[in-house]
């Protein structure tokens, strides 16, 4: 048997020896962040969801087949593409998290799913995205660059998954919750919108660290690259929201959505944006139910909100007890 | 199109881009000069009238046509409406519309037409203004009486009372629930009486409010059945079975059933009872919508305070040692004594580890409530022991066990609690020209509703209730009448208003039992035996004076032309107590004031505002936005947010109105999600040692990172 050369100085990794605080403050929040899709009782909206017409349960589904798919790709290729480019082993262990999110919110889709559909229901909402060319396309571009030898364009289309691709999805359940419709979906759709906030802002904070310090002639080529592929992505992503929200005449509102996340998907990447004010004015509801922090109010009637977080533990001391 | 009237999206927005939901979610962003957009609220809550509450409420031509039409078709009860000539209930609809009342916020508008006002059996139409609902309840509550129905009219209508849900929903309809907001179950260690509990759980979601239980009792996983070791799975299925109880009744899709289940600390089955909230639970023992709540004695404060262990003991075991039910003994006076006590199996252990347990658990979920046995039942005026408390951790009443046959009959019949609830706005009532008069109409409005209850699908809630005519009578909107008022929550000023106010309030509501006792020479069963009776309930305000301790609440009462009681009011009273009794076994309990505070544009309860603006999130609303009372562009200093005036303040204020509450006051906690367990641990401590109670959720709020805000939230910036 022959020794393998790579274990001989492997580094293990250090926590008390952080580089980079993004990397521990990141870490800190994702874990923090911690959920699991069985703590919403989903089973509350289906009252509601009987309520909505056979058109509005149609776009709902295929916007979650649609999700479920995206969040697939993140999480067993892009948060792992990511990894061999980490520049610190902090930012592998922060990888490793995300990717195993991604998986977590992959299967809530599918509680949600077998919450208010049948098998058959189901099936068809699957069959129709792996049918859907403007879903398929987009995976594509995506795909094609976690699979090409960029590390930074990895991270430029991982940020544009993160940052902005998901939200033509994520503008149904807020849509919804706005209406008093699905509310406990949307709690559930909140907690992952949290953490894509995270991560988005992560990978895009590890893209402008490697970008400051390319050549001019490289970081020309990346923004070249950013804007060709959001561009791509962007004329994709208004097909792909003509097939999913026309019949409910809700394209116009949702296409504001889009080009407001695809302005945040830049600020991300340390990039200006690209439409103008106008051009982004998302109806307010939705703007304000997207809101990732966990102020929310709500009671015992009602589901468990997105704002638990899991804590931390410190002995009391004797201190403490004098009475 | 969609048919129901929840449904408010039946167009698509984009024909209509400003609704109301645009509209009212422009508070939670700021303007262009960031400031607050108070008007586009305004604008929203008219928006909604005009665009959806007036095109979908049915018309009548006159009162009469209108009633009539109303009672034929079985939507109101018309025994309600037969205790009066029309010319009366004429001029009462007509005092009703004279106010001019108006929603002033979107919330309020929309959380009243959705959750309250009477609807059309298919649920396409409103039926009801607000003014109409206040006079169906007026009708009901007074029962006859026209005078009680004028002042309760009055009362409701300026927003100085406001009565709790099950009652302000269900007053004057045919098809409805229960006027009572709470009940409390005891559940013995025996298969009836588990089988009861979870039959009364199933009946009383039917019909109203939240149901709490008492677990205490049963015997823990692993004690023996019918003497045979190792038999008995404990508490978590029982509170399987009653979780699912509650999902499955609720009171015709108008209000979800709720319930909650106490257990005490020295339980052994309390670590298990716990993690069934823990975020990695396993499917078949996590509980979901179920609240728990923990009952901790004093001993155990003191365990942790010497770093021991505590013992858990076997309810089984004690009940045959001391033959009653452990929640009928002390465990902090039988402590020491049930250690040495080789008949009692018991487990043991840290008790700070217990404490910190509880705070991670706490963190995860916010739960669980915690009752201070012993503080509790010293404070208790009345004869007997508190045992537990309710879904919202306020009613503190005495009970007593049933018994029953195999055939789950009662063999004798004990005493289950029932609590229903009002609640005075602060800010109103000190703007009221009759304090007292306030106070008196609010009592009477709520013992009203004891008396008509009649819960006979749980016969040992309707004895309870037929005892002890218990009220509740809660306050809300003390931040919104401080800000009002420019004084900080929490603040000195702000500790001795709720003190003077708390100390005021207590005067009008006993002279106002009392009052009802001397009309009707009734008084609540085992006044005999009661603190009251006896005159040492009032020994604390006789023995000396309470005045202002500072010049600013001195003003604030002159100013408003309150007399506070002197020391010879208060000896006048007890006379008059000691004379001719009080009807009410127990008349304050200060609840959380959820949706009621939103239609009386209010803040919750005593707490501070939990944001400028608030996002609230209900099962049947969505996300709505409702801006703090009184809150203007120019005085947002004096709306600082609970996690912002951190948890000291809070437990400070409710210390000072518990003085003078009879029964308990919902307390939440709130922690930015940088806290500790050990700052939980310490609030809690801190709050045993001023006298709370009992504390409710504990609620933490998480920033958003730097960098993934949406910008210019107000609700994540400020």
């Amino acid at each position: 048997m022959t020794t393998t050369p790579a274990l001989r100085g492997v580094p293990a990794i250090n926590w008390n020896r952080v580089t980079d605080d993004i990397d521990a403050d990141v870490w800190d929040r994702l874990t923090s962040n911690f959920w699991l899709p069985e703590k919403v009782p989903l089973s509350n909206d289906l009252s509601s969801w009987r309520t909505l017409t056979a058109d509005e349960q149609t776009m709902t589904t295929r916007v979650f087949a649609g999700l479920t798919m995206l969040d697939t790709i993140q999480s067993t290729v892009g948060a792992i593409s990511l990894m061999p480019d980490a520049r610190t082993p902090h930012e592998e262990a922060v990888y490793t998290n995300i990717a195993f999110m991604e998986s977590v919110h992959a299967k809530s889709y599918s509680s949600i799913f077998s919450t208010l559909l049948s098998t058959d229901e189901i099936d068809d909402a699957f069959r129709w995205s792996e049918e859907n060319e403007n879903l398929q396309r987009k995976a594509k571009i995506v795909l094609d660059n976690y699979w090409g030898d960029d590390p930074e364009k990895r991270k430029v289309a991982s940020t544009m998954l993160e940052s902005f691709l998901f939200y033509s999805g994520f503008y149904a359940p807020m849509y919804w919750s706005s209406r008093a419709k699905l509310t406990n979906t949307a709690d559930l759709i909140r907690l992952i919108i949290r953490d894509e906030a995270v991560h988005g802002y992560y990978i895009g904070y590890k893209f402008q660290l490697a970008a400051a310090e390319a050549s001019p002639e490289r970081q020309a080529e990346l923004k070249d690259f950013t804007f060709t592929l959001l561009q791509e992505l962007y004329d994709n992503e208004d097909a792909y929201t003509e097939d999913l929200y026309d019949p409910l005449g809700l394209t116009e509102d949702v296409k504001m959505f889009l080009r407001y996340n695809s302005n945040k998907a830049l600020m991300n990447l340390g990039y200006e944006a690209l439409f103008p004010k106008e051009a982004t004015a998302v109806n307010p509801a939705i703007l304000a139910a997207l809101s990732p922090s966990a102020d929310e109010n709500h009671d015992f009637f009602s589901g468990s909100g997105s704002s638990y977080v899991m804590g931390k533990a410190v002995d009391t001391q004797d201190e403490d007890w004098e009475f | 199109m969609t048919s129901l009237l929840t449904d408010t999206g039946t167009e698509p927005i984009a024909e209509e881009r400003a609704n109301y939901h645009a509209l009212n979610a422009l508070l939670n962003l700021y303007d262009a000069d960031g400031r607050i957009q108070f008007d586009a609220d305004r604008r929203a809550a008219h928006a909604y009238f005009i665009e959806h509450v007036n095109k979908n409420t049915v018309f009548f031509h006159s009162l009469k046509e209108k009633l009539d039409h109303l009672v034929e078709e079985g939507y109101y009860e018309e025994q309600v409406l037969a205790d009066y000539d029309f010319a009366f209930i004429k001029s009462l609809f007509k005092r009703a519309y004279a106010v001019k009342f108006r929603f002033p916020t979107f919330m309020g508008a929309f959380k009243y037409y959705t959750s309250y006002t009477l609807k059309t059996f298919d649920g396409t139409r409103y039926l009801e203004r607000f003014e109409d609902r206040v006079c169906m309840v007026a009708l009901t509550l007074a029962a006859g009486d026209r005078t009680l129905a004028e002042h309760l009219v009055d009362e409701i209508m300026s927003g100085r009372f406001q009565p709790a849900t099950p009652t302000f929903l269900n007053a004057g309809k045919a098809q409805r629930g229960e006027l009572v907001s709470c009940f409390l179950l005891r559940v013995e260690d025996n298969m009836e009486s588990i089988a009861r509990a979870i039959n009364s759980s199933l009946q009383l979601s039917k019909r109203g409010g939240g149901v709490a239980l008492s677990l205490t009792n049963l015997r823990e996983a692993g004690a023996p059945i019918k003497q045979i070791q190792n038999q008995s799975s404990g508490v978590i299925p029982i509170m399987k079975l009653l979780e699912d109880s509650f999902s499955y009744a609720n009171q015709l899709g108008a209000r979800q059933g709720a319930g909650a289940v106490y257990l005490n600390a020295h339980h052994p089955d309390i670590l298990a009872f716990l993690d069934t909230k823990r975020e990695n639970a396993d499917e078949k023992i996590r509980i979901k919508t179920l609240s728990l709540g923990v009952v901790i004695p004093d001993i155990t404060f003191e365990l942790a305070r010497n770093n021991e262990d505590m013992y858990l003991f076997s309810p089984y075991d004690v009940e045959r040692v001391y033959g009653v039910a452990m929640s009928e003994i002390s465990v902090t006076e039988k402590y020491r004594e049930m250690v040495d006590d080789k008949r009692i199996s018991k487990t043991k252990i840290n008790a700070r580890r217990f404490f910190q347990t509880l705070a991670e658990i706490q963190f995860e979920s916010g739960y669980p409530y915690l009752m201070f046995e012993d503080t509790v039942n010293r404070e208790n005026p009345i004869d007997g022991r508190i045992t537990m408390s309710n879904l919202c951790s306020e009613i503190l009443q005495v009970s007593t066990p049933s018994t029953y046959r195999e055939d789950l009959s009662f063999d004798e019949i004990g005493k289950d609690i029932s609590c229903n609830l009002g609640s005075l706005n602060i800010a109103r009532a000190m703007d009221s020209p009759d304090l007292g008069h306030t106070v008196e109409t609010a009592v009477r409005g709520l013992t009203a509703v004891s008396d008509q209850s009649d819960i006979g699908c749980a016969p040992s809630v309707e004895r309870g209730n037929a005892m002890s005519h218990a009220i509740g009578l809660g306050q809300m909107n003390l931040h919104g009448y401080l800000a009002r008022e420019r004084i900080h929550y929490g603040s000195e000023e702000g500790l001795d208003f709720t003190n003077m106010y708390f100390y005021t309030v207590t005067f009008h509501a006993l002279r106002a039992s009392c009052r009802i006792a001397q009309e009707r020479g009734e008084w609540f069963d085992g006044f005999e035996r009661s603190a009251y009776a006896s005159g040492d309930y009032f020994t604390k305000y006789l023995e000396s004076e309470w005045t202002p301790r500072t010049t600013r609440v001195a003003e604030l009462f002159a100013d408003a032309g309150i007399h506070l009681p002197t020391v010879d009011d208060w000896r006048e009273l007890a006379a008059d107590v000691a004379r001719y009794g009080l009807y009410n076994q127990n008349l304050q309990a200060v609840p959380p004031t959820g949706s009621i505070s939103y239609i009386n544009h209010s803040t919750s309860s005593i707490h501070p505002i939990v944001a400028k603006v608030e996002i609230r999130k209900e099962g049947k609303l969505g996300r709505v936005y409702y801006p703090a009372p009184y809150m203007t562009n120019d005085n947002l200093e004096y709306y600082r947010d609970a996690y912002e005036i951190g948890p000291e303040a809070i437990i400070d204020t409710y210390a000072e109105a518990t003085k003078h509450v009879d029964q308990g006051l919902s307390l939440t906690l709130f922690f930015p999600d940088t806290a500790t367990t050990r700052d939980i641990n310490r609030a809690q401590i801190h709050a045993w040692r001023k006298g709370v109670k009992t504390l409710y959720y504990i609620r933490l709020r998480q920033q958003a990172l730097a960098g993934t805000e949406v910008d210019g939230c107000v609700s994540c910036t400020l």
